[in-house]
């Protein structure tokens, strides 16, 4: 008796140890990217702020050039999408990775925070450019032509780590399914990446079919890098605070293949009725439809393996916004259909709806996951535990609020939009009531982004505490709840 | 999966076989474009399908200025939308017009490096809008301030693309019409740069419902 347990003692030491080392060794650039992701969502919400006011009352701060709307509103997706969203997404996959492979970074600490600086000094000077007037008009490229070079470079020397760390772990009987999501995106990103760059910049032009590669790079960059990433960080995640394996490695596996094969199909959709070949929306549209499938089989999977201990989504911060963005999913999922189908289709398209998906797929869905993966992470790496229980609950309900209204007021615009352009009577009509029948939205939508900023200003600071160890010396971690339930976390959610 | 080839092996091939089907393939075989030349005893008319390329020079302004943000440049088939009822939307500027506006082509862009076909439709779709633009001068004072005809207007005032000079001599031909509260202070005159005429060249360049030969124009001439 004795022996055996003093020897689960060792290993449990042991396990301990080796955690550390490896958390050790991806400290410093998981941080970093964490850091200047967080800074990079303030600025993108403060950027929402104005590019709505913009658009409800243009002329707001003067006429001023550099703060129209067509430059402003680009700079704020952009800000959301490469700063914040593949910087931080990137944070998470080089820690996920890492620990659930059991590998350290043996080696090249220095590229990654080279490339890390690479990557934020490009994104800087493609924003400026696009404030500036070198904006180039297509949607998430817009950033200049030569920006995307150096990007894909930055990139490739966080790919090329995890790809080593996965390779040295492959099992093929211990199926792991956060890491295929996380290898996934790493592979599929650059990819995608590169198509659409020489596609729109390097060839000698396509025409209207360049606006069809446009709408497949956005989809495929949500389907393909923001939704995988999500994934298999609520795939981690769930499981480790819930103390509970995933309900089944089946769906898991349908959900992730047909994921990777549907996903590449979507996007021409989005020009529906458009110049492009009848079967490219076509089948655009099917495979959006289509995706109702994994979405639905990944939200059965994440709903089964929280089952029974819901009492922690209110404890945990981790497991709340996880549970949140996971929910998200299948919400992003069911959006998507609504914007790609012919019947509901040409009504949203053209409309504020287009922006509802984006961001319910960003910001509701990829960013929620990706803040309760922090707020797990952040303590490990920094030795401390998180300083306020309000800071965090702020965090939680500002952004939830906030992105709920932010989408919701997207979507009946759509409808109210599409509505009034295909209304017969506005066959000989002006844009009037067009334009005053979607301002009250446009304002709503104004007030959830500063609401979200507030939530963001104060994420921010909190991080920059952490990172700067001035976090709880504690050996418990902060939790939402102090209740009767505190005792039930299960013991793998402090490791 | 048994290894890890082979899992990168499946990685590939489902995400290659779209890539391949609908960008590659399709790419290629849109380098290959070229413009049609018009049967003269079938479509009635003479030349080439699609006619003129646009304003490039103005659409990098276009561009620059984000105006795909709020502007679409796609005619929807009717069964879809009723865009191509819409008056003025098409050449046909009569209120009710005998036949709808067609919807657009591939070659309909032929030529241009990229085809802004919009993000949001806030504002009125441009792609024949070259049909029923007005004046130069007018479409000037649209572009400095859009308020001053609708004051409704949720356009920005691409003032930027403007010069707001002291008027010397005789009063500039090209000075902008303005009314109070838009007009400059007295003694000065608005003109437009290169850029500002570059772009209204490019907005009366969009004509994008040239007949289609061996199908609309045969209709067009019965």
């Amino acid at each position: 008796m004795q022996t055996t347990s003093s020897s689960a003692d060792t290993d449990v030491q042991a396990d301990n140890l080796r955690r550390a080392a490896i958390d050790k060794s991806v400290k410093g650039p998981v941080l970093f990217l964490f850091l200047n992701g967080a800074f990079w969502l303030m600025a993108s919400t403060i950027l929402g702020v104005l590019a709505a006011l913009k658009l409800f009352a243009p002329s707001f701060l003067g006429d001023c050039p550099v703060l129209q709307y067509g430059r402003l509103q680009p700079t704020h997706l952009n800000a959301l999408v490469y700063g914040w969203g593949v910087q931080a997404g990137l944070g998470v996959m080089l820690w996920i990775m890492a620990r659930r492979s059991g590998q350290e970074l043996k080696s090249g600490k220095s590229v990654l925070y080279v490339a890390g600086i690479f990557w934020n000094i490009a994104v800087t000077l493609g924003l400026l450019s696009i404030l500036f007037g070198g904006s180039t008009s297509i949607e998430w490229l817009e950033m200049p032509k030569w920006v995307w070079p150096i990007m894909l470079a930055a990139f490739l020397c966080f790919a090329w780590p995890m790809t080593t760390m996965f390779a040295r772990a492959f099992r093929p009987e211990g199926f792991m399914v956060s890491t295929w999501y996380i290898l996934g995106a790493c592979f599929w990103f650059p990819w995608i990446f590169v198509t659409a760059n020489v596609a729109l910049h390097c060839l000698p032009g396509l025409g209207a079919f360049g606006a069809g590669v446009n709408a497949w790079y956005v989809h495929a960059v949500i389907m393909l890098f923001f939704a995988p990433v999500a994934i298999g960080s609520a795939y981690y995640f769930i499981p480790k605070i819930t103390g509970q394996p995933i309900a089944s490695s089946q769906l898991a596996q349908m959900g992730f293949w047909a994921l990777a094969c549907l996903g590449g199909w979507t996007g021409m959709q989005h020009y529906m009725g458009g110049p492009l070949p009848a079967w490219m929306p076509a089948i655009g549209s099917l495979a959006s439809v289509l995706l109702l499938v994994p979405v639905g089989v990944v939200g059965l999977n994440h709903h089964l393996t929280t089952l029974g201990k819901h009492h922690l989504v209110a404890s945990s911060p981790t497991l709340r916004f996880t549970f949140l963005g996971a929910l998200f999913y299948p919400i992003s999922g069911v959006i998507l259909a609504l914007i790609s189908n012919f019947t509901t289709g040409p009504t949203l398209q053209f409309t504020n709806a287009w922006y509802g998906f984006q961001i319910v797929a960003v910001y509701g869905f990829f960013s929620m996951s990706v803040f309760g993966a922090i707020y797990y992470i952040v303590p490990r790496l920094t030795g401390c535990e998180w300083l306020s229980v309000r800071l965090i609950r702020n965090h939680f309900w500002f952004s939830t609020y906030g992105i709920a209204t932010v989408v919701i007021t997207s979507l009946v615009a759509g409808v109210q939009q599409g509505g009034d352009l295909n209304h017969p009577e506005m066959w000989d009509q002006d844009f009037y009531q067009l334009v005053m029948n979607t301002q009250p939205y446009i304002i709503a939508r104004a007030v959830a982004w500063g609401l979200i900023t507030w939530s963001n200003i104060w994420f921010l600071v909190h991080l920059m505490l952490m990172v700067a160890g001035l976090g709880r010396r504690s050996s418990a971690p902060t939790l939402l709840h102090h209740g009767h339930d505190e005792s039930s976390l299960p013991h793998g959610a402090h490791a | 999966m048994s290894n890890f080839r082979t899992f990168i092996l499946a990685l590939t091939a489902s995400f290659g076989f779209p890539w391949l089907c609908l960008i590659i393939i399709p790419a290629i075989k849109y380098q290959a474009l070229t413009p049609v030349a018009y049967d003269k005893d079938k479509d009635g008319v003479e030349g080439f399908y699609p006619p003129a390329p646009i304003n490039r020079q103005g659409q990098l302004t276009y561009a620059r200025e984000g105006c795909a943000q709020c502007h679409t440049q796609m005619i929807r088939p009717t069964q879809l939308s009723l865009d191509g009822w819409h008056k003025g939307w098409g050449q046909d500027q009569e209120a009710r017009p005998a036949a709808p506006v067609r919807s657009n082509t591939l070659l309909d862009y032929l030529g241009e490096p990229y085809a802004f076909l919009g993000v949001q439709r806030l504002g009125p779709d441009l792609t024949n809008y070259g049909w029923r633009a007005p004046s130069r001068q007018e479409m000037h004072v649209m572009l400095y301030a859009p308020r001053q005809r609708h004051d409704w207007s949720n356009m920005p005032a691409f003032k930027n693309l403007y010069e707001v000079r002291l008027a010397q001599g005789p009063k500039s031909e090209l000075a902008l019409k303005l009314s109070k509260p838009f007009a400059p202070e007295v003694g000065y005159e608005v003109v437009p740069t290169p850029e500002a005429e570059a772009l209204v060249d490019y907005l009366l360049s969009l004509k994008k419902d040239n007949p289609i030969p061996g199908i609309t124009a045969a209709a067009v001439k019965k």
